[in-house]
């Protein structure tokens, strides 16, 4: 096993759940399924580097704790009687944004959810109407636009590309 | 600037990056190349948010996955600088991703199959090509009634150099039959649930035109983790959704892929629809290139600005026609004037545009309108399709001069 594969391991394992809001990758479980099949070796490793990457990813945290609040990387659904069970239905694959950004009809949201449990999200038989509601009353045509934020600012400005203006 | 780097630089960003995840802390993409992780200053990684390595600034429509939109306002360099570019996925980023275990199949219809690794594929001659890919979903949240989707603004295309071997030169040592018709691009792409997988494919002719790219670079440097590391697709002109990242496998098939990102994702109806109909599956065709289009990067949507000299410009693209002219509305489109084209131009890549305009106090509606080499102009209302794609009404920001 190449080095680079052990330390892409021990990222997976030790911060799955940062990692996934950050990289978008899979869920925590599924990396924990790959990281159960490593050698005893690559897992020593792995704990290690874990070590390493907690013992300084601890330090900026406490030092940044006065500025204010950044934005959440990922946003939670609105409160509502389906709330719980649309964010189990629903974020298990994507986060929140994306349905905080859509604005469909009752119509529209039939659709989509029909569409996604064709894909995989598990809605009970009894659940399916309530939450075609719950979603239909929230993000209907008539709300105002989602207002996405930024990812952070001014590390890389200018870098890699032709900074010429055009005349 | 340096358009592309050897396969020795390559090599050797690539194993320093991957050095460099290895000691470091774990936000960092082991893909990036060296400079840009040192501009990745320690304790800026660690901050809690909306933090991505290697983007900045970028607008936030999904996080997970990762969906990143350019802001208008950068686009006032005819390059995008990467950290810049948008990043549209449909799934998940592979979570392992190996310069050294990534291979790239090639077969199908093809009498002699073939397996590259990447040091071989870095091997082969190669080309570049200044592209501006857009996602067929830029401007989606403009189509009136609302379609659902990832609510694109105005940001998701972007301009670069990509550089890598050409795709003809990779299907002719795999021996294509004369009876492969369509090309398939598999990606790594990490697949939720039981969603089907993203693969999509593109007619032969496409496939053997000597722009369309196996890419490895952008912008003189490797591709990054959000833009297919170690190579991808790039087929110039056409939907970003043709342009396949973290490429892993080439297949020569007889007929369209047939899979939901070909039909019924990414199709678009063959007649005008009324805004809000439904349309027949049959009634509808794959997307293939992108249409004639221009965005204001400035003055911006609700500024306000002092009398005088105003310079308001922007970026047009066209798909594989060119851009021959764009004008400028200061009245909310009953008078058109002529802006001055940039001289930075290549043949799939936007042009830069700027229009001064002597402004007096007033509110305006400022709006922008390209023409093509082909004569295709922007058109008032835009073509509303049940995906919302391909948006292309003339651009408008409304201001305030005092």
């Amino acid at each position: 096993m190449s080095h680079n594969k052990v330390s892409m391991v021990a990222r997976e394992g030790t911060e799955a759940g940062r990692q996934r809001l950050i990289w978008g990758q899979p869920p925590l479980r599924q990396a924990q399924g790959r990281l159960s099949v490593r050698p005893g070796k690559a897992r020593l490793s792995a704990m290690l580097l874990a070590l390493m990457v907690a013992s300084v990813t601890a330090l900026p945290f406490s030092a940044l704790a006065q500025k204010p609040a950044p934005p959440k990387p990922t946003e939670d659904l609105p409160p509502g009687p389906m709330q719980a069970k649309a964010t189990t239905s629903c974020l298990e694959c994507h986060e929140g944004r994306i349905i905080l950004q859509q604005r469909l009809s009752k119509a529209a949201w039939t659709k989509e959810v029909d569409k996604m449990m064709k894909w995989g999200a598990v809605v009970d038989a009894t659940d399916h109407d309530a939450l075609i509601d719950y979603l239909s009353a929230n993000f209907s045509p008539d709300q105002p636009p989602y207002d996405p934020p930024r990812t952070t600012l001014g590390k890389t400005s200018g870098k890699n590309g032709d900074t010429r203006k055009s005349k | 600037m340096k358009t592309i780097n050897s396969r020795r630089d390559f090599l050797r960003q690539v194993s320093a990056a991957a050095f460099a995840a290895g000691a470091a802390p774990s936000l960092l993409s082991w893909a990036l190349p060296v400079a840009r992780n040192q501009s990745l200053g320690f304790p800026d990684l660690a901050v809690p948010g909306l933090d991505l390595p290697g983007e900045d600034g970028m607008i936030v429509r999904s996080f997970r996955f990762v969906d990143l939109e350019t802001p208008v306002e950068y686009f006032n360099t005819w390059l995008t600088p990467v950290p810049h570019f948008f990043v549209r996925n449909h799934m998940h980023e592979p979570s392992e991703l190996s310069a050294e275990d990534w291979r790239l199949t090639v077969g199908g219809e093809s009498e002699r199959p073939l397996t590259l690794t990447l040091s071989e594929l870095l091997k082969l001659k190669t080309h570049s090509v200044v592209n501006t890919l857009e996602c067929a979903g830029n401007g989606r949240s403009l189509h009136r009634p609302q379609v659902p989707g990832v609510q694109w603004g105005k940001g998701a295309v972007s301009t670069a150099r990509f550089s890598g071997p050409r795709l003809r030169d990779i299907l002719q040592r795999a021996a294509v039959k004369s009876s492969g018709k369509h090309v398939m691009f598999r990606g790594l792409d990490e697949v939720p649930g039981k969603v089907p997988p993203f693969i999509r494919s593109i007619p032969i002719e496409k496939a053997f035109d000597s722009d369309t790219l196996v890419a490895t670079h952008m912008n003189g440097a490797p591709l990054t983790k959000h833009h297919g590391f170690p190579a991808r697709a790039l087929v110039p002109g056409w939907i970003g959704a043709a342009s396949c990242k973290w490429l892993t496998e080439i297949k020569v098939l007889e007929s369209e892929f047939v899979g939901n990102f070909m039909s019924p994702g990414y199709r678009f109806p063959d007649q005008p629809v009324k805004p809000g109909d439904a349309v027949r599956p049959e009634d509808t065709h794959p997307l293939t290139e992108l249409n004639v289009k221009s965005v204001i990067s400035g003055p911006l949507n609700g500024a306000s600005l002092k009398s005088g000299k105003v310079s308001v410009h922007g970026a047009a693209w066209a798909g594989e026609a060119d851009i021959v002219k764009v004008e400028v509305s200061t009245d909310g489109g009953a008078n058109w004037n002529r802006a001055t084209l940039g001289h930075d131009q290549s043949h799939y890549a936007w042009r830069l545009w700027t229009y001064e305009w002597k402004a007096k106090g007033g509110d305006y509606s400022i709006l922008s309108r390209a023409t093509d080499s082909r004569g295709r102009t922007q058109p008032d209302t835009p073509a509303w399709n049940p995906s919302g794609y391909l948006y292309n009404a003339p651009d408008q920001v409304k201001i305030h001069v005092a």
